[in-house]
C-alpha cells in the first residue's frame, strides 16, 4: 500500500540570484513498510528529497502525496498538523530540546497532541524500556553521549507512532558501533511496529542495510 | 509544559535573564518610587494648602462658587448639623462669611476681602489663624477686633492698634459701616490677598452684613484625603437642603488642582520615557534569545509544534522574567516608599524660604498609595507583551527548515 509518491518533483534554490537545480523531474512511490536509503554524494539532493516528503519544504514543481492526500497545496497550520500527527524526524546532529530531559524529550511531541500528563510518562518510559534507555530518563541531553541523544530521538520520533519515520543521516556523528546498534533498533521498529522508515544516508552500513535503496546523482534518480 | 520549557529557557542564559530581570526591578523601583514622590508631595502639598484656608471640602449654595454673593448664603440648621455630627471621617467644620467692602483709615481706602470666621473652630480645621505676623487674633467672634492682611495695614499706612471703618453692602442690600480695631496683622503668602484680607468675628461679620445666622460656607476638616469622596457623598446624602451642596477641595481650589494636573502629566512623561527604555532593553534581550534558538524552534516546529504555541512560548518566557522583576522591584519599591515616609527628603536654604511663602512644605516626601503599584506594574507588564510583538512575530513567521538550517 502506498504511503508517500512525488510526481515529477523539481526544486530549484536561487543562490544570490543564480537558480540552481537541486532535484529534476523526480518520480518515487514507497510502500507502507518500507526501509528506504536515498543516498547518493553529497549535494546530490538527498536532504532536499527528504524535506519535500517530509512536508518540510514545498516543491518548486510536482506533487508530492501522503496517505494519497496531495501535501504540496496544504496550509502551514495543516502541515504542521499531518507532521505532528503522521511523521517522526530524526536529525543528524539529534536535535533534543536542550532544556528538557530524555523522557521530556519523548514526552513533547506527546504534549503537543494532548495526551495526559499521566499517559504520556507511562508511555515515554515504556518505549525508553523497549529501547534500552530507560536510564537516561532524566538526563539532559549535555548529559548523554552522541549514541544516547539518537536512541532517544528515535523514541522520540516514533512516540506517537507515525506513519512514516525521516531520518536525516542519522549515523553521521556516531561512530560505527554506536551506528550499529542505532540502525539494528530502527530496523527492530520497521519489523515489530511497520513503521516505515526512509534515510538519506552516505553512510555505507545505513546502505548495506537498505531493503530498498534509491540513488541519487546530480538531482536526479540514477537508480531505484 | 510550556510553562515548564519557558521557565528552564529562561535559565539557559542566566546572566541574560538576569540582566532583563534587573532592568525590570530598576524600572519598576525607579518608577514607583517616583510616582510615591509625586503624589506623597502632592498629598503633602494638598493638605497644607487646603489647611491654611480652604478646608478638605466645604458646604455652601448651590450656586456660590460660580457667583459668590451674600443672598447665597444659608443658615445652618439641625438637619446640616446632625450631617456634620453623624458623618465618618470629619474631624472639625468652621463656618464662614465670604464678603466684599471698603476699608477706610484717615484718608486712605481700600477694597476689602472680609472673612467672618469662627476662631475656636477655624483653629481646628486651618491653620490660617495661626500666620499673624503681628499683634493677636480677635478674642471671641463677637468682639470689634479685626486682623487684617500684612499688606493691606500697609497701604493703610496704619497701625496695629488702630481703628478704622469698615462700609459694606449687606444681605438686606442696605449699606453698613462700622468702627473696628486692628489686632493683628496675617501673612498668608499671597500678596494679593493680602492686601485686601480682612478677618473679624462670625457675628461681627453677620451684624455688620446684616446676615442674622446665615453663612455662606462651612468649611470642614478631614481625617485623611483619600476618604474625601467618602464624606462628600455621605453628606450629599444626608443634607435634605436641594440648594445646597458639598465641594471637595479640588472645586473649591480648581487653580491648584490644575497646577498638580501639570506637574503630574510632567512626571507621568518621564516615567513613560523610562518604562520605554526599559522595553528597548526587554525588545533587545527577547529577540537574542529568539534568534539563537530559531534552530531549536525549526526542530520543534518539523515536530509538529504549531507556530502559534511557540509565539506563546516567547510570551511566557517575557512574562515570567517580567513578573518576577516586577514582584522584587514593588518589594523594593514598598522598602524605599516607607524609607521616604519616614525620612522624608527635606530642603533648605533659599529653596526652603521660597516652599514655605507659598505655603508648601519644603520638603518630598513619598506615599504607600497602592495605585502606584498597580499602576506601575501593569505599564512595565504592557509594555513587555508589547516588547514581545517583534520577536513573537519573528518566530510566527519562521519556516521549520529555515529554523533547522539556521546557524
Amino acid at each position: 500500500m502506498e504511503i508517500i509518491k512525488a510526481q515529477n518533483l523539481v526544486k530549484i534554490y536561487q543562490d544570490n540570484g543564480v537558480p540552481v537545480k537541486a532535484l529534476q523531474n523526480i518520480n518515487v512511490t514507497i510502500d507502507k513498510g518500507e526501509y528506504v536509503v536515498i543516498a547518493g554524494p553529497s549535494g546530490s539532493g538527498k536532504t532536499t528529497l527528504l524535506n519535500l516528503l517530509g512536508a518540510l519544504d514545498k516543491p518548486t514543481e510536482g506533487k508530492v502525496y501522503f496517505e494519497g492526500e496531495d501535501i504540496t497545496v496544504k496550509e502551514k497550520s495543516e502541515l504542521s498538523k499531518i507532521r505532528l500527527h503522521k511523521l517522526g524526524f530524526i536529525f543528524q546532529a539529534y536535535n533534543l530540546i536542550p532544556v528538557l530531559t530524555a523522557i521530556e524529550n519523548i514526552e513533547f511531541s506527546m504534549m503537543l497532541l494532548g495526551i495526559p500528563d499521566k499517559e504520556r510518562k507511562e508511555k515515554a518510559l515504556s518505549l525508553m524500556d523497549e529501547l534500552g534507555i530507560k536510564e537516561l530518563a532524566n538526563k539532559r541531553p549535555n548529559e548523554m553521549s552522541g549514541g544516547q541523544q539518537q536512541r532517544v530521538a528515535v523514541a522520540r520520533a516514533i512516540v506517537n507512532k507515525p506513519s512514516l519515520v525521516l531520518a536525516d543521516e542519522p549515523t553521521a556523528n556516531l561512530d560505527s558501533v554506536t551506528a550499529g546498534h542505532l540502525l539494528d533498533l530502527m530496523e527492530q521498529m520497521n519489523l515489530d511496529k511497520n513503521i516505515t522508515f526512509i534515510f538519506s544516508s552516505h553512510d555505507k552500513q545505513v546502505i548495506d542495510r537498505a531493503k530498498r535503496l534509491i540513488i541519487l546523482k546530480d538531482g536526479r534518480i540514477e537508480n531505484q | 509544559m510550556l510553562l515548564k520549557l519557558a521557565w528552564r529557557n529562561l535559565w539557559r542564559n542566566k546572566r541574560r535573564s538576569l540582566i532583563t530581570l534587573a532592568a525590570v526591578v530598576f524600572a519598576a523601583v525607579m518608577a514607583i518610587a517616583m510616582r510615591g514622590i509625586q503624589l506623597g508631595t502632592y498629598e503633602l502639598n494638598i493638605r497644607s494648602i487646603v489647611e491654611l484656608f480652604s478646608g478638605y471640602l466645604q458646604i455652601q449654595n448651590k450656586n456660590y462658587l460660580d457667583n459668590p454673593s451674600l443672598t447665597k448664603s444659608f443658615i445652618i440648621d439641625k438637619n446640616i448639623l446632625d450631617a456634620l455630627a453623624s458623618t465618618k471621617g470629619i474631624v472639625s467644620y468652621a463656618p464662614r462669611i465670604y464678603a466684599d467692602g471698603l476699608i477706610s483709615f484717615k484718608d486712605n481706602s481700600r477694597g476689602a476681602a472680609i472673612f467672618g470666621i469662627e476662631p475656636d473652630k477655624e483653629n481646628k480645621v486651618t491653620t490660617f489663624v495661626q500666620n499673624i505676623n503681628s499683634g493677636r487674633l480677635f478674642d471671641s467672634d463677637s468682639s470689634n477686633d479685626i486682623v487684617v492682611g500684612d499688606q493691606l495695614l500697609k497701604n493703610l499706612e496704619a497701625n496695629v492698634g488702630d481703628e478704622i471703618v469698615l462700609l459694606a453692602q449687606g444681605y438686606d442690600g442696605a449699606l453698613g459701616n462700622q468702627k473696628y480695631k486692628i489686632v493683628g496683622t496675617v501673612k498668608l503668602g499671597l500678596q494679593e490677598l493680602e492686601s485686601a484680607i480682612i478677618f473679624m468675628g462670625l457675628k461681627s461679620a453677620q451684624s455688620l452684613l446684616a446676615m442674622g445666622n446665615r453663612v455662606n460656607v462651612i468649611a470642614i476638616r478631614a481625617d485623611n484625603l483619600s476618604h474625601l469622596e467618602e464624606i462628600d457623598n455621605s453628606l450629599a446624602k444626608k443634607i435634605k437642603d436641594s440648594d445646597i451642596k458639598v465641594l471637595v477641595w479640588n472645586k473649591v481650589n480648581p487653580e491648584l488642582e490644575q497646577a498638580i494636573q501639570l506637574d503630574n502629566v510632567s512626571g507621568i512623561f518621564f516615567l513613560g520615557i523610562l518604562i520605554v527604555i526599559v522595553a528597548f532593553g526587554i525588545l533587545n534581550t527577547v529577540l537574542m534569545s529568539v534568534i539563537e534558538r530559531f534552530r531549536e524552534f525549526g526542530v520543534v516546529l518539523a515536530i509538529g509544534m504549531p507556530q502559534i504555541n511557540l509565539t506563546y512560548l516567547v510570551y511566557i518566557e517575557t512574562m515570567l522574567i517580567t513578573i518576577i522583576g516586577l514582584f522584587i522591584g514593588n518589594i523594593l519599591g514598598i522598602v524605599v516608599n516607607y524609607y521616604l515616609i519616614i525620612h522624608p527628603i527635606v530642603f533648605g536654604g533659599e529653596l526652603k524660604k521660597l516652599y514655605e511663602i507659598y505655603h508648601f512644605l519644603p520638603q518630598l516626601k513619598s506615599t504607600l498609595q497602592p495605585s502606584i503599584f498597580y499602576n506601575v506594574s501593569l505599564s512595565i507588564l504592557i509594555i513587555s507583551l508589547l516588547s514581545c510583538i517583534y520577536p513573537a512575530y519573528k518566530v510566527y513567521k519562521l519556516e521549520p527548515l529555515k529554523g533547522i538550517r539556521h546557524t
